[in-house]
């Protein structure tokens, strides 16, 4: 019973941001088709941009959040239009994409490093206060982040399904042709998806930043399990990718507490996730939309 | 003997043409099957370990050359087992599918790597490796293991470009081009990857054993993403479907900055620190992003058609 408990708390706290990310992700995946590898590095800048304004302008964690959110949109949407962009109107294949993705992201996370120094660094901010849920101490950046991925699914939830954008985003999706024949803008609804999942991404960055360190593999650490998330929870659409994610994250720190080696449980999750792509097989890829 | 030889030059060049070598066996993968292998370097990584284990390790009743030659073969059939049971997962798979099975897989190899640290040394890596010869020093050590290395790089180019003028390559390049149309004409498509799987991270294990006798030291640093990156900018700028498109790609990327900048540019020392592999790996991005936007088939352009695929079409 203590460990169910544990590994809720635990869990959930420090694995939002896996949630927080893989919805941006999934966003992408799901009403563009392309697998982003270059998202793991909206993750990591989301991170230095927030380290970045907290230490330059001695905002609060709390403060540095909305700077980051908008920095990491905005880059998101540069790398769309200065890239992905350029290369969907060549007619560049989906292989190719990803291997361009790919070199966006070994770009970025080395070219980061010019920028914002080798080493790694901190956020300056006070130690967080620690609250007892359930009999686990958890600091207060991290019952943030729960909280600020609850909000953030419900309200992206709610935007994707019910909001007039959100249906322009599913036709498009859906048919491109079709949506620009009934009015719908493809570029502004594009650049809107990017922009979002940026937001997503970079704010998942700040969380796992400031309860840790920054540096540039931050992202990449992260980013098979967002990609597994995002496959295997993606064919029950939005909802799935959170559900996975939760519970993703909660059986990640089941397992780091039995194994007590947090790498152990990686290992088995990897393993769980190709063995599920593999039994569903090629039936993944048009199963659902967001 | 070699005092003309520049120490930097022999590592420079020995990455050269171990990179090529995974550059090879990569085009054969990515070229002409069209399978996108992004955890090359878990199929190098598990052979180099393999190797450094056994040879470490265990106490072998006899010494070198016998003790290399056993510990490589094992090296080279655990990878080439690997590849089978990852080229089983993934061959029904889409893309998706294959960059998480083949991504998932390198990570799987760094963990153990990390993490059984009783067999593998874990962060604090695994010395005892040697040469499985002796001339007293070390350059001449290093340059017939250089030159060893670049006969067995010679043998896969040979086998690349004999698959390429085989009844296997032809499938293979139908695998590639249309995998259900190759299927609908009976063709095992299934059994077919999973044989070109096999066959080529077998021998992906293999250069990791041959890098880690060079290495003589093993840690989780040198199985990281960078040697994926390297493998495939190389073969991207060559020419993915062209056999030479690696060897010109990897000469013109890896040998820039392995050998050029590094032997004979006379920059700072405390740059090669940080700002040299650091601006490498950057700018290999860049030219893998640069070149499938601006010129995506390469340096060497489109595959060449052999004589019976000319006659065949009458040109």
């Amino acid at each position: 019973m203590e460990l169910i408990s544990q590994s809720l708390v635990i869990g959930l706290t420090e694995n939002a941001p896996l949630v927080l990310a893989a919805i941006g992700f999934a966003l992408l995946y799901r009403l563009t088709g392309l697998i982003n590898v270059a998202y793991a590095e909206t993750i990591t800048l989301g991170a230095y941009f927030g380290m970045w304004v907290n230490t330059t302008y001695g905002l609060d964690f709390y403060a540095v959040l909305i700077p980051t959110a908008l920095l990491a949109g905005a880059l998101s949407v540069a790398t769309y239009l200065a890239i992905f962009r350029p290369a969907k109107r060549r007619g560049v294949g989906v292989l190719e994409m990803i291997i361009i993705s790919f070199g966006l992201s070994i770009f970025l996370r080395h070219g980061l490093q010019f920028v914002f120094g080798y080493p790694e660094r901190f956020y300056d901010v006070p130690p967080p206060d620690t609250i007892f849920v359930l009999g686990v101490g958890v600091t207060s950046f991290r019952l943030l982040a729960l909280v600020s991925v609850a909000v953030l699914s419900v309200l992206l939830y709610w935007f994707i399904r019910r909001s007039r954008l959100g249906l322009q985003i599913r036709a498009l999706a859906s048919d491109e042709a079709l949506a620009q024949v009934s009015g719908i803008r493809p570029l502004a609804v594009t650049i809107l998806i990017w922009f979002i999942a940026g937001i997503a991404g970079g704010l998942a960055g700040a969380f796992y930043g400031v309860g840790a360190s920054v540096s540039p593999l931050l992202g990449w650490r992260q980013f098979l399990l967002i990609l597994m998330v995002t496959l295997v929870g993606g064919s029950w659409g939005l909802g799935g990718v959170i559900a996975v994610g939760v519970g993703t994250g909660v059986a990640l720190a089941a397992m780091a507490l039995q194994f007590d080696q947090v790498l152990y449980a990686q290992l088995v999750l990897i393993i769980a996730f190709i063995a599920v792509l593999k039994v569903r097989g090629t039936r993944l890829t048009e199963t659902a939309k967001v | 003997m070699l005092d003309w030889l520049d120490a930097f030059l022999i590592t420079g060049l020995f990455e050269v043409v171990l990179i090529i070598g995974l550059g090879l066996l990569l085009h054969l993968q990515l070229g002409l099957a069209r399978v996108a292998n992004f955890g090359v370097v878990g199929f190098f990584g598990i052979g180099m370990y393999v190797f450094g284990i056994l040879y470490v390790r265990v106490d072998w009743p006899f010494g070198d050359p016998w003790q290399f030659l056993v510990c490589a073969a094992a090296a080279t059939l655990v990878a080439g087992l690997a590849g089978l049971v990852v080229g089983w997962l993934i061959a029904d798979l889409d893309t998706d599918g294959v960059l998480v099975g083949t991504l998932g897989f390198a990570s799987a190899v760094a963990i153990v790597a990390i993490t059984e640290d009783e067999l593998t040394g874990g962060a604090f890596g695994l010395g005892g490796l040697d040469f499985p010869y002796d001339f007293g020093r070390v350059k001449e050590n290093e340059f017939l293991w250089l030159v060893i290395t670049a006969l067995v790089v010679a043998a896969i180019l040979t086998y690349a470009w004999r698959v390429h003028r085989s009844p296997y390559g032809r499938l293979l390049i139908a695998v590639g081009g249309n995998e259900p149309l190759a299927r609908s004409l009976g063709k095992s498509t299934f059994r077919t990857k999973l044989w070109l799987f096999a066959v080529t991270s077998a021998a992906m294990g293999l250069l990791g054993a041959m890098d880690g006798v060079m290495l003589r030291y093993l840690d989780v640093g040198h199985i990281g993403v960078g040697i994926t990156l390297a493998a495939m900018v190389g073969l991207v700028l060559g020419g993915t479907a062209r056999v030479w498109g690696a060897v010109v790609g990897v000469v013109l990327t890896v040998g820039l900055f392995d050998i050029v900048v590094r032997t004979y540019l006379p920059l700072p020392t405390e740059w090669y620190r940080q700002a040299i592999p650091v601006a490498r790996e950057a700018l290999f991005g860049l030219t893998l992003m640069l070149v499938l936007l601006l010129r995506p088939l390469g340096l060497l352009g489109d595959m060449r058609r052999d004589r019976l695929m000319r006659k065949l079409h009458g040109r």
